[in-house]
């Protein structure tokens, strides 16, 4: 979905061809987020079927074509840019499943895996720290915001781990 | 790599059953390692660095700091210790109110005996930029520049150790960001430094290693990698995709 809005959103900013929509919207994500130059075409087709670009004046050098923000795709864009994020919470990662399975799979090495994915957590804080401060270092204050989200996330992780951890030497655990 | 910290069984145990007690601590520290001690309020971790620090002592245990058994001081022994070995930096930095910033840097070296410590003084605040401050007095002071004065105090007799408890606890984002900054230069420049934080975001910023105390025991000990890693290793943004 957001692939969608931030290809509207950088052709609001100019008239781009397909690579220059890739490479910028992958600057913007400063590396995290990798799109494949085929996602964006096909992208760009739907727009255009949908009335929310349109392309700009003949295919150029090597049949590269310009696409620009039509009015309604303005539209669709600043509507999209106001609504708040409503929809059910992503939990993406395994270790969801796994605290799940573990008690029932291997009964007793819950400890060992909450201790080695706090482990990973610390890692990870530590990893975004170094990112957060490379990205201030490179003048992004954008994608410094977006990894302070990032860090702020894994440190809730962890302190999900260790309250599960407590519980589990309480003897509360279910 | 040499062992500057050895704690073995250290027990502490507080009358009253007041919270912070420590229960069986063992832990090693190398000369040159960063190392963050993160636990709750009440689980100990306070009551390590004071230990470590010399300002208390274990009920049963040994605490050897640069080779010497602390529990083999007397009072004297200790205050000697602390004055010689360890730098403190606390979280509502401590500087005396009627003595000048400089001033202020100047009280361990003086208390050392060295009266000439005033040029390494005006070095040090130059290092952490508080030259231009040193003659002024904390109260005006930001809370930011009092924590760099008490940090260049805590420096000024060249500790083995440099204890950090909460450092930036009372400091606003941006004046907290320049004192763990200034912490991670010490630490290149070879300073051995312990750090005590409930805040795991601080932990990992600058620490090889941090050690997590809960309920008066270390839970784990944690050595990181601290090499730089490619943004999308570390973190990746991902939409929902739909097909329409």
């Amino acid at each position: 979905m957001s692939l969608k809005y931030g290809v509207l959103g950088l052709l609001a900013e100019e008239p781009l061809h397909g690579y220059e929509v890739k490479n910028r919207f992958e600057s913007m994500l400063g590396g995290t987020w990798e799109v494949n130059i085929g996602q964006i075409y096909t992208t760009l087709q739907r727009l255009e079927r949908d009335g929310l670009v349109r392309p700009v004046g003949a295919r150029g050098d090597r049949g590269k074509l310009l696409y620009e923000l039509s009015p309604s795709g303005r539209k669709a864009l600043v509507n999209w840019l106001a609504q708040p994020d409503s929809g059910p919470q992503q939990l993406h990662e395994d270790i969801y499943v796994k605290l799940l399975l573990a008690t029932r799979v291997a009964n007793g090495s819950l400890p060992a895996l909450l201790g080695r994915q706090k482990r990973a957590y610390l890692q990870r804080l530590r990893d975004l720290n170094q990112l957060e401060e490379r990205a201030r270092r490179d003048g992004r204050s954008d994608l410094a915001r977006l990894i302070r989200g990032a860090l702020l996330h894994t440190e809730a992780d962890l302190k999900w781990v260790d309250e599960l951890a407590a519980d589990t030497h309480g003897g509360k655990t279910e | 790599m040499t062992e500057l910290v050895r704690l073995t069984d250290v027990t502490k145990v507080y009358q009253g059953g007041i919270t912070g007690a420590l229960n069986g601590v063992s832990l090693s520290i190398e000369q040159g390692e960063f190392t963050a001690v993160m636990g709750p309020s009440g689980s100990g971790k306070s009551t390590l660095l004071n230990l470590i620090a010399g300002l208390d002592r274990p009920t049963s245990g040994d605490v050897v700091v640069g080779g010497t058994n602390l529990g083999g001081l007397g009072e004297a022994g200790l205050a000697r210790f602390r004055r010689d070995h360890v730098g403190f930096v606390f979280q509502f930095f401590h500087l005396l109110p009627n003595l000048t910033a400089l001033e202020n840097v100047l009280i361990p070296a003086q208390l050392k005996g060295r009266e000439n410590a005033e040029a390494r003084g005006r070095t040090l605040l130059e290092r952490l930029g508080m030259v231009d401050v040193a003659d002024r007095y904390p109260a005006r002071l930001s809370g930011g520049q009092q924590q760099r004065v008490a940090i260049a105090r805590a420096l000024i007799n060249n500790p083995t150790l440099l204890l950090a408890d909460e450092p930036t606890g009372a400091l606003d984002t941006h004046s907290g960001d320049q004192v763990m900054a200034l912490l991670a230069q010490l630490h290149r420049d070879g300073q051995t430094i312990l750090l005590v934080t409930h805040d795991a975001k601080l932990a990992t910023r600058q620490a090889s290693r941090v050690v997590s105390v809960v309920d008066g025991k270390i839970v784990d000990d944690a050595r990181l990698e601290t090499m730089e890693r490619a943004a999308s290793d570390v973190v990746r943004v991902r939409g929902e995709e739909t097909s329409r």
